[in-house]
């Protein structure tokens, strides 16, 4: 069912990509990449490794290793509709409704026998307990081989070098389960591509800043965390240069991203997954944009390639779900004056103890800069539980409060 | 000659090094999840976090602790790193650590939380603790070691059935020894190991494990539904009590770090070479103990006990052991809901 349905998304993509003589929004490009990935997985051919979310998916491209994080299942049939019917099965087989429904539905998919069968899974310690846990109950499942990376908090004494040794023992565990030894001139090129992004990627980052923004609500949805999965492709370079050149065109043009944009909000960890009318609500009533998802940006610096495994290792580190609530804030904080952003909204994902659970520590940290904060209560994953008029009324609250206050940048 | 046990150092996790905060002049205390206070975590932390986790915070929040040094977390999981984000953001609360814990016992990882335990160690002086003396740590390991084999004894008395009330005199000494020190607990320790034998009524042996559950009531509760726990693997009860082989000298801390992460793992470590091998491991404890069904006792929300249950159920199932699950919140009201659950388990078994 996933193979078909990437397929036929890889197909329909490429064939309008075609009629339009070449010309498509980033966000096709984006999207074109999000199918071939789901086709290389779901195919059967060569190499697949099902990973956590910090996994070094360069390292892995360049070992010929088609790998995930298995959260972007959860997303995928959550884009689908699908979610609901394979968090029923991971409920009915007695995995607990307070987990995180990211992990229901690829526990529930693997159940029905929908996820293909790993050559090998890799979990990383961060972001979260569940995300660990639900490698292990695959690992299991499907009696394959695993391996763990432990995610040290920061990168105080030795942790990158730690980290770094655990990544040459991933290789060597690749290269045991695979038989394919790392090339180190593939991974040369791997991390190449990566810092390309990395530049690319910021100057996109820098784009969206403009105000207004030349980025809609929905152009950077999923982007930085979804991209992460690319890295050392040439693809994932293509999906970059073609954000780059459409905020570039938009920005000369003087176009903005929405007509009349009012209200610059961020987003806080999880968009939600499935189909919903609030963005656009957000947008057409409220000329409201969400400039900024807190997993749009680069905590990392580019690669040494010289010292390519101490780099992957700071890379895992940096991402924002590691460590104190104050590298958090201090990091959402950035974010909100990079992006002037008028409020943040926080969708607090149910079943999330790690991003949702110091939420009054994040709404009093942007709080001191003058940026309100929405804590929402909402599954990201799981639209039978989803509570559209709640919602909307809660935003438009918030919406009009904003709109009687001064923007904390004037 | 023994010196006196020095202030209180606050933990929360069975994988706390005690013996390592003791070293530096400090009583570790557990702080249990216990208390009066209402509940007002959540204008920090969310609803969705542990219930141990919250009602730790509602201690802190309501001043139902102790005078306290300084706090270590370790970090477990999720819900423990909230609440060490928490604890800080509580204006007078005690200096607090986090020392971070490999998910497994590698070489990699030993080595790197070995360094952890060095710089609990700096902290542990920086609040006023004695530096780091590898010898002054092999002695109080061989106190824990002490105090350890006499808990083992007074357990293997309690699954005998041979001392009143022993199932929830056992937990209060796993309490006492998890907050008073060493000497303390093991004189009394002694005292109930002398105490004159009793033959039990008995009951259907069980084998109990999951997480947070330190209410010596809820042992009570056990026995009067008609079970008898005959081993139990807690995070407050024998968890924290397992032996320890440290090594000697000047790799003592590699030792001791090799030691906590080779013991019996609770839901959040695992063997990658066995995925799920906390079913096997639950299994084989409870044929090992007699018992006739297991039951597994877990906060709300615990992420580690939660999402390995269902592999944990699977494999009892198969094997024909009988399993109860009781999902509580750490009071014993919670558990006292579940009464009817117990009986309707334990007398199906009998
Ligand atoms: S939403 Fe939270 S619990 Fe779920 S996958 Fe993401 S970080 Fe993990
Ligand atoms: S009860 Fe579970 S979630 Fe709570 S602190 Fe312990 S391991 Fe973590």
């Amino acid at each position: 069912m996933m193979l078909e349905f990437f397929q036929e998304m890889e197909r329909s993509i490429e064939s309008s990509i075609r009629e339009s003589r070449g010309v498509a929004s980033p966000r096709k490009r984006y999207t074109l990449e999000v199918a071939r990935l789901g086709r290389r997985l779901y195919s059967g051919e060569g190499k697949m490794a099902w990973c956590g979310v910090v996994a070094p998916f360069d390292l892995l491209t360049a070992m010929g290793v088609t790998s995930c994080f298995v959260e972007f299942v959860g997303a995928m049939v959550a884009s689908t509709g699908a979610a609901g019917a394979f968090i029923e099965t991971a409920d009915q087989a007695g995995f607990s409704s307070d987990a995180c429904s990211f992990h229901r539905s690829v526990l529930g998919a693997a159940m029905q026998n929908t996820m293909p069968v790993p050559d090998l899974l890799i979990g990383t310690s961060n972001p979260c307990s569940g995300g660990l846990a639900v490698i292990e109950n695959l690992a299991r499942h499907f009696s394959r081989p695993l391996t763990l990376l432990h995610i040290p908090q920061d990168q105080s004494g030795g942790n990158v070098a730690y980290l770094a040794d655990q990544l040459r023992g991933l290789a060597r565990f690749v290269t045991d389960h695979t038989g394919q030894p790392l090339d180190p001139e593939r991974l040369r090129q791997a991390i190449a591509n990566t810092n390309r992004v990395h530049a690319v990627g910021s100057e996109v980052y820098a784009l969206a800043r403009h105000c207004p923004s030349p980025a809609t609500s929905k152009d950077l949805a999923n982007f930085g965390i979804v991209m992460a999965l690319f890295l050392g492709s040439d693809g994932s370079v293509e999906v970059a240069e073609a954000y780059r050149d459409a905020f570039r065109e938009r920005i000369a043009a003087g176009k903005g991203g929405i007509p009349g944009e009012k209200v610059r909000l961020l987003w806080i960890q999880n968009r939600i997954q499935f189909r919903h009318p609030l963005e656009k609500m957000l947008e057409e009533l409220y000329g409201a944009a969400i400039v900024i998802d807190e997993l749009n940006d680069f905590n990392w610096d580019p690669i040494d390639p010289d010292e390519p495994f101490e780099g992957m290792a700071k890379r895992a580190i940096a991402i924002p779900f590691n460590g104190t609530i104050e590298t958090r804030v201090e990091h959402l904080k950035k974010l909100a004056r990079q992006y002037r952003v008028h409020g943040a909204v926080n969708p607090c994902n149910w079943g999330c103890r790690q991003g949702t659970g110091a939420r009054g520590l994040i709404e009093a940290g942007l709080g001191s800069i003058g940026v309100p904060v929405l804590n929402l209560e909402v599954d990201c994953v799981d639209d039978r539980k989803f509570t559209e008029g709640q919602l909307r009324t809660r935003l438009e609250a918030f919406l009009e409060m904003l709109d009687g206050r001064p923007s904390p940048w004037q | 000659m023994e010196r006196p046990d020095g202030p209180l150092i606050g933990f929360a996790c069975a994988y706390t090094p005690l013996a390592v905060v003791s070293a530096a002049g400090f009583t570790p205390y557990r702080v249990h999840p216990l208390t009066e206070e209402p509940d007002r975590t959540g204008r920090i932390l969310h609803d969705n976090i542990c219930p141990h986790v919250k009602r730790i915070l509602d201690r802190l929040l309501g001043g139902d602790l102790p005078s306290l040094a300084g706090m270590v977390f370790m970090n477990s999981c999720d819900a423990m790193r909230r609440l060490y984000d928490a604890w800080r953001a509580v204006p007078a609360s005690a200096p607090a650590v986090l020392i971070d814990l490999p998910i497994s016992a590698d070489g990699l990882s030993v080595r790197f939380f070995a360094g952890e335990l060095e710089r609990l160690s700096r902290t542990l002086a920086g609040w006023g603790g004695r530096t780091f003396d590898p010898a002054e740590l092999g002695r109080q390991i061989d106190r824990y070691n002490v105090q350890t084999g006499l808990i083992k004894a007074l357990a293997e008395r309690v699954a005998a059935g041979t001392l009143a009330d022993g199932p929830a005199r056992l937990q209060a000494a796993f309490n006492r020894a998890a907050t008073a020190p060493v000497d303390e607990t093991t004189a009394s320790l002694r005292k109930l190991l002398a105490e004159e034998t009793v033959s039990d009524p008995g009951g259907v042996p069980l084998y109990l494990f999951g997480n947070v559950l330190p209410d010596p009531e809820a042992f009570r509760l056990f026995a009067a539904c008609g079970a008898r726990v005959m081993a139990s693997d807690l995070c407050t009860a024998g968890r924290l009590f397992q032996p320890l082989d440290a090594g000697s000298g000047r790799e003592r801390l590699l030792d001791l770090a090799a030691a906590l992460l080779g013991r019996r793992p609770c839901a959040r470590s695992f063997d990658p070479g066995r995925p799920g091998g906390i079913a096997d491991d639950v299994l084989a404890e409870a044929r090992a103990a007699g018992c006739r069904g297991v039951i597994c006792h877990t906060v709300k929300f615990c992420d580690p006990y939660l999402a390995r249950l269902t592999a944990i159920r699977g494999t009892l199932q198969e094997a024909g052991m009988p399993f109860l699950v009781l999902e509580g919140d750490c009071t014993l009201r919670s558990i006292g809901q579940q009464r009817t659950r117990i009986e309707a388990f334990v007398e199906m078994l009998q």
